[in-house]
């Protein structure tokens, strides 16, 4: 009894079916856009939600926390099919009408979105790990609360907070790929698609593993780059 | 110049400043001593807002200093703080660590604020490291250039909270100089385990203890006649 075809885990016809190759090609670079969007998407609001939880009054810093432990607290999964379904039922019910939000849209706002929390915890831990005395000195020659974060404080938070920042974006990159199951055409959607075109399980999946890697192993260089340029300096 | 009113200051249910009340004239050298834990670095920091008085007034020219009213800023601007730890600001060089305040807050532009800041680098003894980064200064070269910095502002207060204590013996000299020289042209507050230095160029004695101002007097009638059994047992334990 033959219990498995060995012949298709080294089985790289697929190579010469054209489509697939330009499917996966495709899907790659809707990972990688998604991850560069999300990752603006987080900074942005990252950044904002530090700023809110430095400064704002109890209000803001109440509501900045429950977004940050929230988005921390759930699996992305959850967070995907929320943003997914609850806004397009919420319109619906208002105004009887569907939603035609892409799926893309919806994936790069969810990857996004729950970046922040972490971006955000990245930027306010980079400022604290600041010498609280590099504040005072500030003040006490005159600098308000905003001049004294420009020229004082982030230029000595900014080497803790980049490569913390590049360990986001290697993370989110991988994450990525949840969003195939909302249908978005990312790298994992079109590799699973043509396990089902080829009837090959393993090579698809095998290839899209490879870029997967070679993405990630770019920017993990990238990162040690970065971290050593400041560790010398 | 700087009227303090019944300054009480908790943190929780710490009271580390109890009723305080005095005034501080123009050019006055206040050493204040007194043991650890005693509120002397709150006192210090109070009179710049860094902390704020849980009742009680501050004013400086006559300005409530935690007025919302009057900006704490500009305030800040004239009454400079010279830290223990020095607080250079590590991604500046020397000179930028001088100049920076002038040229960023408009009171100077940049080729008079390079110019005073080399004049007070040698003020302090130190023109041949203007371009070096702080982590490549002593301590005592790092005080001096804090000095220095705080100088900049022109200010017509500085409060100093333990200058020397993080010195090595043989720096301490240096700094303690320096701040000598300052004496007549600015008024000057200074947390200090210095005796000498509070007996040599102090014009008054503050002996804080338990948050409380327990003598306000001559540094040399302190030393030698103090009036309270608390300063007699301080000055047993540290002469
Ligand atoms: N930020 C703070 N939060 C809570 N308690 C504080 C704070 N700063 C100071 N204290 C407390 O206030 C008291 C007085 O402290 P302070 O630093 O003013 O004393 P000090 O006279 O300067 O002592 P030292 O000689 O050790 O520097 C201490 O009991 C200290 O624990
Ligand atoms: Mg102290």
């Amino acid at each position: 009894m033959i219990l498995l075809d060995i012949s298709k885990l080294y089985d790289f016809s697929f190579f010469f079916n054209q489509q697939v190759i330009l499917d996966l090609i495709s899907g790659l670079f809707c990972t990688l856009s998604i991850a560069f969007f999300g990752i603006i998407i987080g900074i942005i609001i990252g950044i904002i939600l530090a700023i809110g939880k430095l400064v704002g009054n109890k209000f803001v810093r109440g509501v900045v926390t429950v977004y940050i432990n929230f988005v921390r607290g759930t699996p992305l999964l959850l967070q995907l099919y929320m943003l997914y379904y609850v806004p397009a039922f919420i319109w619906h019910e208002m105004s009887g009408a569907s939603l035609n939000w892409s799926n893309y849209i919806v994936g790069m706002l969810a990857v996004g979105l729950n970046s922040a929390a972490y971006v955000g915890e990245i930027f306010r831990a980079g400022i604290n790990s600041v010498d609280k005395g590099q504040f005072e000195a500030a003040s006490s020659l005159g600098f308000d609360y905003k001049t004294s974060l420009k020229l004082i404080i982030m230029p000595q938070a900014i080497k803790n907070i980049l490569p913390a920042l590049g360990n986001e974006f290697i993370a989110l990159t991988k994450e990525t790929a949840i969003i195939s199951v909302i249908g978005a055409r990312d790298l994992m959607f079109y590799s699973k698609q043509a396990t089902a075109i080829t009837y090959n399980p393993f090579t698809p999946l095998f290839m899209a593993g490879i870029l997967y890697f070679i993405v990630v192993y770019s920017l993990t260089k990238g990162v040690s780059i970065i971290e050593r340029k400041f560790a010398n300096d | 110049m700087i009227k303090v009113e019944n300054l009480t200051k908790q943190f929780k249910k710490n009271v580390v400043l109890k009723n305080i009340s005095l005034s501080i004239e123009q050019n006055e050298v206040i050493v204040v001593i007194g043991p650890s834990g005693g509120g002397k670095s709150t006192f210090l920091r109070c009179l710049n807002s860094l902390e704020k008085p849980t009742f009680g007034k501050i004013y400086f020219n006559d300005l409530d200093i935690n007025d919302k009213n009057n900006d704490i800023n500009k305030i800040r601007e004239k009454i400079s703080m010279v830290f223990q730890q020095f607080n250079l600001f590590p991604h500046k060089t020397a000179l930028e660590n001088i100049i920076l305040a002038p040229i960023k807050l408009n009171i100077m532009n940049i080729e008079e604020a390079t110019k005073r800041g080399i004049e007070l680098l040698d003020l302090v003894g130190l023109s041949d490291k203007a371009n070096e980064y702080p982590k490549n200064l002593s301590g005592g070269q790092k005080q001096r250039v804090a000095i220095a910095r705080s100088l900049a502002m022109q200010p017509d207060v500085i409060l100093f909270d333990e200058p020397t204590s993080a010195l090595d013996p043989e720096m301490i000299k240096e700094v303690l100089d320096v701040m000598k020289g300052l004496v007549g042209k600015v008024t000057m507050i200074v947390v200090t385990h210095e005796m000498n230095f509070a007996k040599e160029v102090g014009t008054r004695l503050l002996f804080l203890d338990s948050g409380e101002v327990i003598e306000d007097s001559k540094p040399l009638a302190f030393f030698n006649d103090p009036q309270t059994d608390r300063a007699k047992s301080f000055l047993d334990k540290i002469l």
